[in-house]
């Protein structure tokens, strides 16, 4: 007699359920959001913890400072790339803060200088899925971020600028010398394959 | 064209479901805080993360495990 009507929220676009939720905080509007994304924020979270149960943690607190900032969201990013930088940046804070000196000590002054920006990019497409795994395991947080941000899930370098608050040619420099330190500590675990 | 590894590795392991209610929860617990927190903190945003935020409260539980400083 009385058919169940769809919960409008579902239907809803992402910027329309965060007006909604900047004139009033509902805990199941939220939820919608929530739903669209949780994968999407656990696997990059996972991505750089490389922990399941950290990843958990992170994917926790990404989305309670999300709910907690949406008040200062301008919506001049769609909400999915705001919420990934700030799955990104959480995620590189806490790890700096947990992250031992495991990488090689290579000399940034002698590194990346007068070097064409997209230097040891094709050597690193080319690596076995394997040993990229490894590398990317005892890289340096910072540089394992950028390195998935740009090759894993194709943020724009001007995308990368705004997550990380610098501009575009300081994001070129720091991903030539990821690609770099990648590159190094990958001859170092596999000089038989170099 | 070899595929780009990186997209080889990529996780795909879904978010843990009992993830859902604790997130909920939470957000409950801060609609509350953030009600009377507006009204005395500056920053109410990064206290609401202090205080319900999972890894800011291991690493206190972690520190009240540690042994006591005797120096």
């Amino acid at each position: 007699m009385f058919r169940k009507r769809a919960k409008p929220d579902q239907d809803a676009s992402d910027e329309e359920i965060v007006f909604a939720l900047q004139r009033s905080m509902e805990a199941e509007r939220f939820a919608v959001l929530y739903d669209r994304y949780k994968d999407k924020v656990y696997q990059r979270c996972l991505s750089l913890a490389r922990d399941k149960q950290l990843a958990a943690d992170f994917t926790h607190d990404v989305f309670l400072k999300a709910f907690v900032s949406l008040p200062k969201f301008d919506h001049r990013s769609r909400f999915g790339t705001w919420l990934y930088s700030i799955a990104y940046n959480y995620c590189l804070d806490q790890l700096r803060k947990q992250a031992k000196s495991r990488t090689i000590d290579l000399d940034d002054s002698r590194m990346a200088s007068n070097l064409p920006e997209d230097t040891y990019e094709a050597e690193l497409l080319e690596l076995r899925a394997e040993a990229l795994d490894r590398v990317l395991q005892d890289l340096m947080p910072e540089d394992r971020a950028l390195l998935l941000m740009k090759y894993q899930d194709d943020v724009s370098v001007k995308e990368m600028a705004e997550i990380n608050g610098t501009g575009e040619s300081a994001v070129k420099m720091r991903l030539l010398r990821a690609r770099e330190r990648a590159m190094a500590l990958y001859r170092k675990l596999y000089p038989d394959e170099s | 064209m070899k595929a780009n590894p990186f997209h080889i590795i990529r996780p795909t392991e879904e978010a843990p479901p009992h993830l859902r209610e604790d997130v909920l929860g939470s957000v409950r617990t801060a609609i509350l805080l953030m009600r009377f927190a507006q009204l005395f903190v500056a920053d109410y945003a990064q206290a609401i993360l202090d205080k319900l935020g999972m890894v800011k409260r291991a690493d206190d539980a972690g520190r009240a495990n540690d042994p006591p400083n005797t120096e």
